[in-house]
């Protein structure tokens, strides 16, 4: 004898799979991965490898020495001398990137803060570096002292390797943003067809005349709203991994550095989805199990996406490492152990203690909701 | 047999004003159905028919009272009273993206039918039912009539014992209500027992062997069609139902 539990899975995956708008949104979302990931790359390469012609058009509202003029050169500078006023007007018809004013010693830089002020900023500051250090060379032959023992009086040299590319971390952080995104949005799609399709459908009550325990019913939907979940996530990881591969040869900022993940970190990823895949789900049974129409369910829900990222921010912005007591504390603990996976840093006992944890609130729930389901209220509206 | 000895129902209701109220929809309702006959359950809407036999379907628990359903009842054997009963309701909507035989197929499974029997009754009550040439189309795709044969159909897969049918006429045409007809008939002679509740009295003295009156949640008047009119000194129901709610007026 089958067991109901999985009768029921296989009526809810059939109505999921004949649904178009459940089947649509447990399988844009991951699409949206690659679409994403490359379109950022070519954003972060264009943003890494600015021509100098966009940010070498300087305005100097004094007089330039020779020596400056060589600096320029050097530096390939496009020097527009001019007053200050038309040098302002030229800066604010975008003319110009950045316009320099000197009184007496001080030379000051005049500008807004934006990307190519900023790249010419330090252009600018390159040029009057090199213009002192010439000042300075020169004061020194004057007095007769070699320069070079007085500049060069110490050396530094940098021995810094950069272990993280942060395009890399970047576009790793993006597509697990959309890695969840994607399974949460699913779970609450099939959730609100599950659940509360089922009582405006009016189909709830032919459900319950079937020898079926109340229990049952709620652990098959609780599997088959997981396993949507989980076929995003799935996808989602096959679709990122993709994406990267292909970053990987397609983009010079990820040149020499390690973008695409582990054996076992694909593993760790694996294992998370499913985790947070059951997770979201025993939540959104939760949310949705009180609802009696689409419109209700969705409203309830539509937060339960937002809050998906909420911990995460959190944790990110407050730059929370986990510990064994965060690794307790349901939804906190997920968003943890995604950082860490990302970061690379994962440790067994916390996955483990998150897992147990995570398990134990969705055993919770669960029962809760099967405790209430018997109830009229849940059942019907009237 | 099925035996209902003293049912009650109690439900939580908000007044405009906000405040909790509680009231019973069925206020201690007792009868019996033996092998072979229809009883009729009626009264006009918000008598309390629904409740009563929703909580004979086991879809909801009575406050008070008890069902018991050939010895037994559903605090300790609600699958297998289950698994004896087919629950039809003019309400009942069945799953739109699936079609007729996999309806079928899976209320057979969820009865637990013997998967080596499963098609040959699939068969056998399609032709009945003369569904063949429908069977295997989506259900949203079918008309109102041969939705409700497919709905009459899933009802018969498990070959049950009882039958409880609430409204199951309600907002169908003559010929989609016929078709109901004949089958509560049929069955009757094959010695099931059929609940059927309408409030459409003419119908139910058609086809009820015994009827029951509730009206605002208790039985007001039980027997077979004949007792009833000779009791109440009237050629129909629906005469015999006003009789002894006091007419109309009384119930303005």
């Amino acid at each position: 004898m089958k067991s109901n539990i999985f009768k029921i899975l296989k009526k809810e995956l059939r109505e999921t799979i004949r649904d178009k708008k459940s089947l649509m949104m447990m399988l844009l979302m991951p699409f949206i991965i690659p679409a994403f990931a490359i379109g950022m790359s070519f954003f972060y390469e264009a943003m890494s490898d600015t021509p100098i012609e966009n940010y070498n058009k300087l305005g100097f509202a004094y007089e330039v020495t020779d020596a400056e003029k060589l600096i320029f050169e050097e530096l390939q500078i496009e020097p527009v001398y001019d007053n200050v006023d038309s040098l302002k007007e030229q800066y604010e018809k975008g003319e110009i990137n950045l316009y320099i004013t000197r009184e007496d010693k001080t030379y000051t830089l005049h500008g807004d803060y934006d990307e190519s002020t900023q790249m010419a900023d330090a252009l600018a500051m390159s040029y009057l570096e090199a213009y002192k250090v010439y000042l300075q060379s020169e004061y020194l032959v004057e007095q007769e002292i070699n320069p070079l023992e007085v500049i060069d009086i110490l050396r530094v040299q940098e021995d810094i390797t950069m272990k993280k590319n942060p395009f890399v971390e970047m576009i790793t952080q993006e597509c697990f943003m959309f890695l969840i995104m994607a399974l949460a949005m699913a779970a609450v799609y099939t959730t609100t067809d599950s659940i509360a399709g089922e009582k405006e459908k009016g189909t709830l009550e032919t459900l319950l005349t079937f020898p079926v325990k109340s229990k049952d019913i709620i652990l098959g939907k609780f599997l088959s709203i997981s396993i949507s979940s989980i076929v995003a996530g799935l996808l989602s990881i096959v679709l990122m991994l993709g994406s990267l591969f292909y970053l990987d040869g397609a983009f010079t900022i990820y040149e020499d550095a390690n973008i695409i993940p582990s054996f076992q970190t694909i593993c760790y990823m694996i294992f998370m989805v499913v985790i947070y895949s059951f997770f979201i789900s025993g939540l959104c049974i939760a949310v949705a199990s009180k609802t009696k129409t689409y419109k209700e369910a969705q409203s309830a829900l539509t937060p339960v996406s937002f809050i998906a990222f909420i911990p995460s921010l959190i944790a990110t912005l407050m730059g929370l490492k986990t510990t064994t007591v965060f690794s307790l504390i349901p939804f906190l603990n997920i968003s943890l152990l995604f950082n860490d996976m990302i970061a690379g840093n994962i440790n067994l006992i916390n996955l483990a203690l998150g897992t147990f944890s995570s398990l134990i609130f969705i055993v919770i729930v669960l029962s809760i909701i099967i405790k209430q389901y018997k109830s009229e209220k849940v059942l019907f509206s009237n | 047999m099925l035996e209902v000895k003293d049912v009650k129902k109690k439900f939580v209701r908000y007044t405009k004003d906000k405040k909790k109220e509680e009231f019973y929809a069925d206020k201690g309702i007792s009868f019996q159905a033996k092998e072979g006959t229809i009883v009729g359950i009626l009264g006009p809407n918000g008598a309390g028919k629904t409740t009563l036999l929703r909580m004979i379907g086991g879809i909801l628990e009575p406050t008070d009272g008890s069902i018991i359903i050939d010895k037994l009842n559903y605090d300790k054997n609600e699958i297998e009273i289950k698994k004896k009963i087919a629950y039809l309701s003019g309400n009942t909507k069945i799953y739109q993206s699936i079609s007729g035989y996999e309806l079928l197929k899976m209320c057979g499974e969820l009865y637990d039918v013997p998967k080596s029997e499963i098609e040959g009754r699939i068969s056998k009550i399609s032709k009945e039912l003369e569904m063949e040439s429908f069977l295997h189309n989506r259900i949203s795709n079918l008309s109102t009539g041969q939705t409700q044969r497919v709905n009459i159909a899933r009802c018969l897969v498990h070959d049950p014992k009882y039958y409880i049918l609430d409204e199951a006429t309600s907002g169908l045409d003559i010929i989609s209500s016929q078709v109901i007809l004949d089958f509560i008939k049929k069955e009757k002679e094959n010695g099931k027992i059929i609940l059927y509740s309408t409030h459409y009295m003419e119908e139910a003295e058609n086809i009820c062997d015994y009827v029951i009156m509730i009206h605002k949640g208790l039985v007001i008047k039980e027997g077979t069609p004949e007792d009833i009119k000779k009791a109440t000194k009237t050629t129909n129901l629906r005469d015999a139902f006003f009789t002894l709610i006091g007419g109309v007026e009384n119930e303005k």
